[in-house]
């Protein structure tokens, strides 16, 4: 949730919409708990295995990933394929940095773990 | 200069009206950029300010280049470049315009270029290898300009090819060319009846000068006369986006090398797909490149000049259909496939779509052996599915190693959540986080916050924020960590003009004054 927080600063389509479901589910918290924040990966690995499931002709194949990658994509509901694929290559690329942030971060704090003993 | 003086003799009669603009917009001392110039200028000179710095560029450059053995090479430039402004500028009715089949210069309406043109001809073959002759030829081949759209096209062949033939051809330079120009113009007729089969004879010529155009500037595009072959790339990418066949068969040409006679009918029945051919052909034009000196700023004029009358020739063109104004401006139908303006503009948005596709190749790494779309897409899905699995271990497992760490989430909100945030409570930490790779969480009651601020934020790009912040922390941990009163202030002290700047943009007003609260011990 709080690396989330940081993909969501750019002001990006993407972006926006993370931020509005962040919103919501900030809000959404006090009541339900965070269960919830784990929903946005998990549908959208159904739709991941829609993708592959069907075996139809390459139109309706290359649809049906546009819609998995849709849904992956915060906010790509809303777009059309060919924005869909511009906010997608953002959005990759700012989770690139993300993660390799993280694993920085990550390691530094093991290190200083370590050395405190 | 012996080039005045042939200009002298046969721009009398178009000495009238000239453009003052013009001849005070001329800055070198050579005059003979400036006569050709206010001739070429008379007529398809209707405005802009950007015609007269490219001009002035292209003016001022060949005059920095003084040399005799240079002359050929400033000629063929001006050539070159005269031809895509004229071409810009050219919206003449295409009453003066003759098919271009017959001969190499083909001779337009007016009678004192017709003159030019037979002692051009005649120059051109009993030429004995002297620099000044060429010039005059060259020079020659402005005097029709204004007329007839056609020799744009053919002046940028010149152009294309002058540069590399001049500096060891000086003798051979009229015959090569001759022989390339030829063989383009029956091509070009060639395509006119392909592309004019539906239409009338009418608008074979109105197409005429628009393919000119666009193959002029596509020249321009792959052309390694220009120094800045990026720009000139993009020029042609944005003016011949799709159906840009003629284009890529030109460039090809024009890049095998005059001293290669490559067949251009070959080229002509196989077209490749116009993005790769582009693509290829830029590449295979930059290898050859000459050094230019002031092109960089005479093609970003021609960017714009092309843009605007590519879409008024979009609008105006008979044989094409319709155009959005958009950045695609000039697309030509394939042989062979419909030419209704739902098709064609299915086609762009399908090179569109394509073209992205290749970008998130570049990015999603091993698919550049998947070919396909459907399994590309797969790959992409499997990648961001990845990386966002990815995000959500690290952060479990960032706060797994730091429990103690709280940090306000609403306060680190970006701006757009304003009327949200503006209900909340506690809002008494300004520390706002480009990158909330370092963030932490925190307790309900508003303790101070523990979060790293990266950097003064770079709303749009999380590389900065992140790369700055990458740079930050090992200076950071260990007062942050082991002493929280420590490291309050500290951080107070480090990132106290970030931290302002943090303050206005992340949280609004009622947040800045929440930034002195930060030195305050942290409990």
């Amino acid at each position: 949730m709080a690396a989330e927080m940081g993909l969501a600063r750019s002001s990006r389509h993407w972006s926006r919409a993370l931020r509005r479901r962040l919103l919501l589910l900030r809000r959404g918290t006090a009541s339900d708990g965070c269960g919830c924040q784990n929903e946005a990966l998990t549908s959208s690995k159904e739709g991941g295995d829609l993708g592959v499931g069907a075996n139809e002709e390459e139109a309706v194949e290359v649809e049906a990933r546009v819609r998995a990658l849709q849904r992956l994509v915060p906010g790509g509901e809303e777009l059309g394929t060919e924005r869909l694929f511009e906010e997608t290559a953002d959005y990759i690329e700012a989770l690139q940095v993300q993660v390799s942030a993280m694993r920085t971060l990550a390691c530094l704090l093991d290190e200083l773990r370590e050395k405190r003993g | 200069m012996e080039k005045e003086r042939f200009f002298g003799v046969n721009w009398q009669s178009m000495d009238a009206g000239m453009p003052p603009e013009m001849n005070s917009g001329a800055a070198a001392a050579d005059q003979l950029p400036n006569s050709f110039l206010n001739l070429g200028w008379e007529q398809p000179m209707h405005h802009d300010a950007h015609f007269e710095s490219a001009l002035s560029s292209l003016v001022s450059s060949p005059s920095s280049n003084t040399p005799a053995g240079n002359d050929s090479v400033i000629i063929g430039e001006l050539i070159g470049r005269l031809g895509s402004i004229c071409n810009s500028g050219e919206v003449s009715p295409p009453s003066r315009y003759q098919s271009a089949s017959t001969s190499c210069y083909s001779t337009p309406l007016n009678s004192p270029p017709e003159l030019n043109l037979s002692g051009m001809d005649h120059q051109q073959q009993g030429r004995g290898g002297v620099p000044v002759p060429g010039n005059q030829m060259a020079a020659g081949k402005f005097s029709p300009f204004a007329a007839d759209p056609g020799f744009a096209e053919r002046a940028a062949r010149f152009s294309c090819f002058g540069p590399r033939s001049y500096a060891g051809l000086g003798g051979q330079f009229g015959l090569p060319e001759a022989g390339k120009l030829s063989r383009v113009s029956s091509s070009q007729s060639l395509k006119a009846v392909q592309m004019g089969a539906s239409d009338n004879g009418k608008e074979v010529p109105v197409s005429e000068p628009e393919r000119p155009v666009t193959e002029t500037r596509s020249k321009f595009g792959g052309e390694a006369e220009f120094g800045n072959s990026q720009e000139a790339s993009s020029v042609s990418d944005r003016m011949t986006a799709v159906g840009a066949e003629n284009n890529a068969r030109k460039r090809k040409a024009a890049s095998k090398g005059k001293a290669k006679g490559a067949p251009l009918s070959s080229s002509n029945m196989n077209p490749p797909k116009p993005s790769d051919g582009e693509n290829s052909d830029a590449k295979r034009c930059k290898p050859a490149e000459t050094d230019g000196a002031d092109k960089d700023a005479a093609v970003e004029p021609k960017t714009e000049e092309n843009g605007d009358v590519g879409r008024k020739q979009g609008e105006e063109g008979n044989a094409k259909p319709p155009e959005p104004p958009k950045d695609y401006i000039h697309v030509r139908a394939r042989r062979g496939q419909a030419t209704d303006s739902h098709s064609l503009a299915e086609r762009v948005r399908r090179e569109k779509i394509s073209e992205r596709m290749k970008l998130l190749q570049d990015l999603v790494p091993g698919c550049n052996k998947v070919t396909g779309k459907a399994l590309m897409l797969d790959e992409i899905i499997n990648y961001v599915q990845s990386l966002q699995r990815q995000v959500e271990f690290l952060s479990m497992k960032l706060a797994a190693l730091n429990p103690q760490l709280d940090f306000n989430m609403e306060a680190l909100l970006p701006k757009d959540m304003h009327q949200a945030l503006g209900q909340l409570p506690q809002q008494v930490y300004p520390l706002d986080m480009a990158s909330t790779a370092f963030s932490y969480a925190q307790q309900p009651q508003g303790t101070p916050l523990q979060s790293i601020v990266t950097n003064s934020l770079d709303v749009q790009g999380s590389l900065n924020p992140l790369e700055s912040s990458l740079r930050r922390p090992p200076t950071m941990q260990l007062p942050r960590l082991d002493g929280f009163t420590d490291a309050t202030s500290q951080l107070g002290n480090l990132w106290e003009d970030d931290l302002q700047y943090v303050v206005q943009m992340g949280l609004g007003q009622s947040q800045g004054t929440a930034f002195s609260s930060q030195s305050m011990p942290v409990e």
